[in-house]
């Protein structure tokens, strides 16, 4: 008995003490690899594979998949092995628990910058400077890559550049047309008043039938909302202040009233929009290609600049992690460079509604006038004023709980309660997401 | 004395060493964790300051809630419908083998994809069960988007789901009752009301302490069902959450770890007590 319990316990601290030496190797791993920062980088000359982790659906991922295609004939050296993660959620997650194996990490990942926020401290990314000013790589500089200088800005982590642009969009105003026209509304709405003004309009004249509009993403709405109003966001914002309570009563107010709506489980309103139950809608550009699949030839629908001063900048960027060989980073380098060529993010903006990172892509005449989408002709206005969620600590959880925060606001105000309790419940919470 | 043979630690130790690896040491490993601060990669020792955190925070007291509510709810209620179905098909039904395989049917079928199936059921505009409420003249309820109707949604959900596996194993239990009970019981002239009370739940108590336990540590542990009834999130307003979900939450998307395993060893700590005190409580009956 006595030897058992001695040989149990041997083995518990035998394991523990495996454990964390695995763990500090990992560590003094990581440290190893970034003191040897100078790698040739070099064209690839024998086959080599890399691995893309991205959170690519429908359209878009079959369009990654064809671009991928395009690259691997044009660079038969080079083997792009695609890994869909799932939605940016489960990519987050699968980023956030392989950092600690980083021989399991892929060569290159697409994600926000603040998911890498810890990664980029611990020095497990690859600072893109010497590629993109590499000339046998790169493009010898950063101008020259044509990518829009304010969208690599926006790829930086404490001031390096550590990722590269890839899909970025922004929010919009998307519309049925025929129905507007129906009920005498003769341009979208280019305020947050002329849009309450007009699903008003809407709801009332077709005998409660059609919402007049609703947001996707209510953590947009709240920060560009409160941006509007010139608050900036940070964990100095008081929820339940007046300029908070002025942006959240606005959706609430709409809600009680019925003309405004929210999307619920369904996360997204194109589905409702597509049915004609909800006439117009703010969400990401890059749902027009599920919009375009889903209205067919039922109805005319249009894009507009989201109604208010600013809109929001989002989607992610790609990065690449340290541990791949200097053959595998110049590879994946080749790869980000043809993905955001100006053919590449032609092909790309064209079929999914994503915004061209590459600015000739965005000015070219094939892009503005196309027929494919609605979004490249109003795309100048659209983007005069960008909004991103700053990349600080606790910002992003602070972002995402802004969520279900609004949707219980707007949940009481669908059944007609008074909100005040809700933004009082959801002032503790924001609060404590800043302090994670 | 009696000393274990050496030999037989050579036989065990294949076991030993993976219960070791994958059981013991994560739950240490758990324990340790919560007492760091920081991401993954970059752990540090921070004392108590995760469960400081955790019991400040309303989110974790309300996805501990809903976890002990939809514990206490929907694992009785869900165990005696399951006994009532198991009794009569048993007793009253012809042509079992196919009722049977039909109850089976849900607990080999993806979790994920029944919850889909379930949520286009539950969905207030267009769902099924709302149509027949409605045809009944009742109030039919936004089950999925309503934030005060995700618990009871994912309790119903939970019921449904149990049903499954606690007939297959009720059934296997009914079957090795001695028949020669209910034969003298019937010379005697019981009722059926008296077999079943006095013979049938006696004869099943082992069975249905087994269940407890399984259904009670499964009813904590629940995730998937809510995961899939609400399209990836935690109910409307994250009102449906669950401390796994709280847990995966923390750990995987917010990053902070240490907080996740705070939880972890707190939700531990609940369902050891649970079990203790359902074992203590069937060992009353047992004896009773």
């Amino acid at each position: 008995m006595k030897f058992s319990k001695k040989l149990a316990a041997a083995f518990a601290i035998g394991l523990t003490l495996v454990g964390t030496a695995a763990c500090s190797n990992g560590g003094s791993n990581s440290n190893s690899s970034s003191s040897s920062s100078s790698e040739k980088i070099a064209k690839v000359k024998k086959t080599t594979n890399i691995v893309f982790w991205h959170g690519m659906t429908g359209v878009q991922q079959a369009t990654l998949k064809k671009l991928t295609q395009d690259f691997e004939s044009k660079n038969p050296k080079i083997k792009v092995k695609l890994e869909n993660q799932g939605a940016y959620n489960d990519l987050q997650a699968k980023i956030n628990s392989t950092l600690q194996s980083p021989n399991n990490l892929p060569t290159i990942t697409q994600a926000y910058p603040d998911w890498l926020f810890n990664a980029a401290n611990k020095n497990m990314l690859v600072d893109l400077k010497p590629y993109i000013n590499s000339k046998e790589v790169g493009w010898g500089s950063s101008e020259a890559s044509n990518i829009k200088s304010a969208l690599l800005d926006g790829a930086k982590i404490n001031g390096k550049q550590y990722g590269i642009p890839f899909n970025k969009s922004i929010e919009v105003l998307t519309y049925n047309a025929d129905l507007l026209k129906k009920y005498g509304i003769k341009k979208a709405p280019a305020t947050m008043d002329e849009l309450k003004k007009d699903s008003q309009i809407i709801y009332k004249k077709s005998n409660h039938k059609v919402v007049g509009a609703g947001f996707d993403s209510l953590s947009n709405y709240y920060t560009l909302g409160m941006k509007n109003e010139g608050v900036d966001f940070s964990s100095k914002i008081d929820f339940a202040g007046d300029t908070s309570k002025k942006v959240i009563n606005f959706y609430a107010d709409g809600i009680k009233d019925g003309y405004f709506r929210v999307a619920g489980s369904e996360h997204y309103l194109s589905g409702p929009f597509a049915n004609q139950k909800v006439a117009m809608y703010i969400g990401t550009s890059a749902g027009e290609g599920f919009v375009k699949q889903g209205v067919g030839n039922k109805f005319t629908y249009d894009v507009a600049p989201r109604p208010g001063k600013y809109t929001m900048s989002q989607g992610t960027d790609i990065y690449m992690f340290k541990h791949a060989s200097a053959d595998q980073k110049s590879a994946a380098f080749t790869y980000i460079k043809f993905l955001t060529s100006k053919a590449s993010q032609l092909t790309w903006a064209n079929a999914t509604g994503y915004v061209p990172v590459n600015q000739a892509a965005a000015d070219s005449a094939e892009y503005k006038d196309t027929k494919k989408l609605k979004l490249p002709a109003k795309l100048e206005d659209a983007m005069a004023n960008l909004y991103s969620v700053p990349i600080i600590k606790d910002a992003g959880a602070a972002y995402g709980s802004l969520n279900p925060i609004m949707q219980n606001i707007l949940a009481a105000a669908q059944k007609k309660q008074n909100v005040n309790d809700a933004i009082k419940a959801g002032k503790t919470k924001f609060d404590a997401a800043w302090k994670q | 004395m009696k000393t274990n043979q050496k030999k037989a630690w050579f036989f065990l130790a294949p076991t030993i060493i993976f219960v070791t690896l994958f059981s013991i040491y994560p739950i240490l490993r758990a324990f340790g964790m919560s007492f760091q601060s920081g991401s993954l990669i970059d752990l540090r020792w921070t004392g108590f300051s995760n469960y400081q955190y955790i019991f400040k925070d309303p989110e974790f007291w309300l996805a501990i809630k809903n976890t002990v509510l939809y514990a206490i709810i929907s694992v009785p209620v869900g165990l005696a419908i399951s006994i009532m179905l198991a009794w009569i098909i048993f007793d009253k039904v012809k042509h079992k083998s196919f009722f049977e395989t039909t109850f089976f049917m849900p607990y080999v079928t993806s979790t994920i994809a029944i919850g889909i199936v379930f949520r286009y059921i539950f969905n207030g505009d267009y769902g099924m069960l709302n149509f027949v409420l409605r045809c009944l003249h009742l109030h039919a309820p936004d089950w999925i988007d309503d934030p005060a109707m995700s618990l009871t949604t994912i309790i119903i959900f939970g019921i449904w789901s149990s049903l499954a596996f606690n007939i297959v194993i009720l059934m296997g239990a009914l079957r090795n009752i001695d028949p020669n009970f209910y034969t003298i019981a019937d010379m005697f002239g019981a009722s059926g009301r008296d077999k079943f009370w006095r013979i049938t739940m006696p004869e099943l108590v082992p069975t249905i302490t087994f269940l407890l336990t399984m259904n009670v540590i499964g009813a904590f542990k629940i995730y998937t069902s809510v995961y899939a009834l609400f399209n990836g999130q935690a109910g409307v307003g994250n009102s449906g959450t669950t401390a796994v979900f709280y847990i995966y939450n923390k750990f995987q998307i917010v990053g902070t770890p240490g907080v996740a395993m705070a939880a972890t060893v707190v939700l531990f700590l609940i369902i050891l007590f649970a079990t203790f005190l359902q074992r203590k409580m069937m060992k009353k009956i047992g004896e009773y």
